[in-house]
């Protein structure tokens, strides 16, 4: 396949920008007339996917609309009417699907996500905080001259700064940000493991079609899409979830557990997530973390399961091996290469290291961000049945440690291990829930070709 | 009255074919039968408990009264029976994605088959053709099969170490129970409450 017409697909679809700052401000639009004019002035500013040729900006901008913004902006019932139905619904009525119940329940979130007012969200990456600022002035004062929206909310997030140094860590201290899959077409260097396993063992990169609406995807078709087919062709959808973090419970629960394994606390801590906090994974590494692993792309993540089906070495439970489970399930990985998804987004609130204290009550976690070409088949499947459930790992109804919605209290985690010493079988019993959900939503996140087309009033489904 | 049982879904499918092709599907079920590697794929998906196809002539419809009036039914009829855990669409998905030459050769002889890749047609297909379940009992509506997989497994191993801790002095016994574990710990899923069906 060709590369992909890059000047038409949003930057942010395309790559991370790997840019340590990130704003997301959330819009309500009045006026259909008026906010089809701002989205029509926002044109120029949005990022698009072509290569950096003169060296990368200070600043980016990016767009996404929620299927109620997309009214909003009157387009017409026949185009609203053919989206597929979890968007057209949004996130907060999938509650019960995606498990959001309980605390991580809609009543329970960020008064912003509650109303249903959010119809767009408008993503700005910088390197720096004064780019940051300037660009989201520049934003603001953009609203205020077309008078085409309301400024709702503004979400501030960053990468990690631990000793002065900005990292790849979450709060948790794990090293985030290795799997993000390969796409025919999509040019970055890519490495073995991110794309889909072939009978011979190698990586290859999935169907377009499994990222952006308009492409075949792995099963031959087109994805399902609104029309005109020529508002779908380039775009995507877009996950946003608010994910807290209980930094206090997770530091508390791997205190109190580590001394009853004989493992010690950062090898108990690396089986939780099935990498040492450092990035290595550990089914390459499974005793000790190794930097020559996590700085060389052609290993950090090229590894498979197949070799350990007992979770000996990789618990069949932790959290990447859920998530992306590559061969576990047998058929050569093909069971999963429809499930995968794209992830964007950084932590935010204020860093804490290990030996700062930190409370549950602290605003801080990781803003979820995950890009598809279908939520239901994708985000959905994996936060419902491979989060929140276990069969197809064999896991009956046990969830993901970190991520799983651990109401009862109940919740378990086995730790599989072997005869040897520094590794034996342990049970991680009572889970509470380390992440919570403060809301968020489903996104349309549309080609420049769809924004002309929204910012004039011409969607045309005939 | 309902497909769903809990965890448990059941499928009904019949399709039509063309009596001079069901000579041809009757070998390649013979063929099937007696090549064991041929059926592996089919049982390696662990989320199937049960599958089968089952070829009924035209002539051989139950006939239970002189009262009911004799058919003349111009096609031989494919019946395709499974149990599974897991969605329609998760389970459509899968073979489409896994069986697509096994199920192509089974069903390429039943009417206006349009191929089970791409999913969509298939999906469309077998929605036409399937008949909803009208009674259906699982003894373990929060079970599925691998959870059923695994109660065995972990009672097996209990039973044994129950046995042996009769005679064990602490030292054998700490061995036993190390060994337990060992042969269990990927075993220790629990049963509960399926997901929402979306």
């Amino acid at each position: 396949m060709s590369k992909l017409n890059e000047t038409d697909i949003q930057g942010f679809v395309l790559r991370g920008y790997n840019m340590p700052f990130a704003r997301y401000l959330f819009l309500h639009f009045d006026d259909a007339l008026l906010a089809a004019a701002l989205v029509h002035r926002l044109m120029r500013e949005i990022t698009t996917g072509q290569r950096w040729d003169t060296g990368k900006p200070q600043s980016t901008v990016n767009i996404a609309f929620t299927h109620r913004g997309l009214a909003a902006l009157n387009l017409p019932d026949a185009t609203l009417l053919s989206f597929p139905v979890e968007f057209q619904q949004g996130m907060k009525k999938r509650a019960a699907i995606l498990g959001d119940t309980g605390r991580n329940a809609p009543d329970q979130w960020d008064e912003l996500w509650r109303e249903d007012q959010v119809h767009a969200w408008l993503g700005v990456n910088a390197s720096t905080p004064e780019a940051l600022n300037a660009r989201c002035a520049d934003m603001v004062s953009i609203m205020r001259e077309t008078k085409g929206a309301i400024l709702l909310a503004a979400q501030d997030a960053a990468s990690l700064v631990f000793n002065g140094v900005p990292t790849t860590k979450e709060h948790f201290g794990y090293t985030d940000g290795f799997g993000n899959p390969d796409y025919l077409g999509v040019e970055r260097s890519s490495q073995p493991g991110q794309g889909k396993l072939m009978p011979d063992g190698k990586w290859a990169p999935l169907a377009t079609g499994e990222l952006l609406l308009g492409y075949a995807d792995e099963a031959g078709e087109l994805p399902v899409a609104p029309v005109p087919h020529i508002l779908a062709s380039n775009g995507t959808f877009m996950v946003y979830r608010k994910l807290h973090q209980n930094l206090a419970t997770f530091r508390t629960y791997l205190e109190e557990h580590a001394p009853l394994y004989s493992g010690g606390k950062e090898k108990l801590a690396s089986k939780f997530i099935g990498r040492w906090r450092d990035g290595t994974p550990i089914e390459l590494s499974p005793d000790h973390p190794d930097e020559s692993i996590t700085q060389d792309p052609s290993r950090s993540t090229n590894f498979t399961y197949s070799a350990d089906p007992e979770g000996t070495r990789c618990p069949v439970g932790a959290h990447v091996r859920r998530v992306n489970p590559r061969d576990a399930f047998g058929f050569d990985g093909k069971l999963i290469n429809r499930r995968r998804i794209t992830r964007r987004g950084l932590p935010y609130g204020p860093s804490a290291a290990e030996d700062e204290p930190a409370s549950d009550a602290d605003d801080r976690g990781v803003i979820f961000i995950a890009l598809n070409a279908n939520i239901s088949r994708q985000f959905e499947f994996v936060q419902q049945q491979w989060i929140n459930y276990g069969n197809d790992a064999r896991l009956g109804n046990e969830k993901d440690m970190l991520l799983g919605n651990h109401a009862t209290g109940k919740g378990r985690f086995v730790v599989q291990g072997d005869a040897t010493p520094t590794n034996p079988p342990f049970i991680c019993g009572n889970l509470p829930n380390f992440v919570e959900l403060r809301g968020g939503d489903y996104f349309f996140l549309p080609s420049i070709t769809a924004l002309g087309m929204i910012g004039m009033g011409l969607v045309d489904p005939r | 009255m309902s497909n769903i049982n809990g965890k448990v879904y059941a499928m009904n499918v019949v399709t039509p074919m063309k009596p001079w092709k069901t000579w041809l599907l009757r070998t390649l079920f013979f063929a099937l039968w007696n090549i064991k590697p041929l059926q592996k794929d089919l049982i390696n998906l662990s989320f199937i408990e049960f599958a089968r196809w089952v070829i009924i002539p035209r002539s051989r419809f139950p006939f239970l009264a002189h009262g009911q009036a004799r058919e003349n039914l111009q096609y031989d009829y494919l019946l395709f029976f499974s149990n599974f855990n897991g969605t329609w669409n998760q389970y459509i998905d899968a073979f489409s994605s896994v069986l697509s030459r096994g199920l192509n050769l089974i069903w390429r002889w039943s009417e206006k088959f349009p191929g089970s890749v791409p999913v969509t047609p298939f999906k469309e297909y077998i929605a036409q053709v399937q008949f909803d379940t009208d009674y259906y009992y699982t003894a373990y509506p929060y079970a599925t099969a691998n959870d059923l997989k695994a109660a065995h497994i972990v009672q097996a191993s209990l039973d044994q170490l129950a046995q042996q801790a009769n005679t064990s002095d602490p030292k054998q016994f700490a061995d036993a129970y190390l060994h337990f574990v060992l042969q269990v710990q990927s075993h220790l899923g629990n049963t509960g409450e399926a997901p929402l069906v979306s």
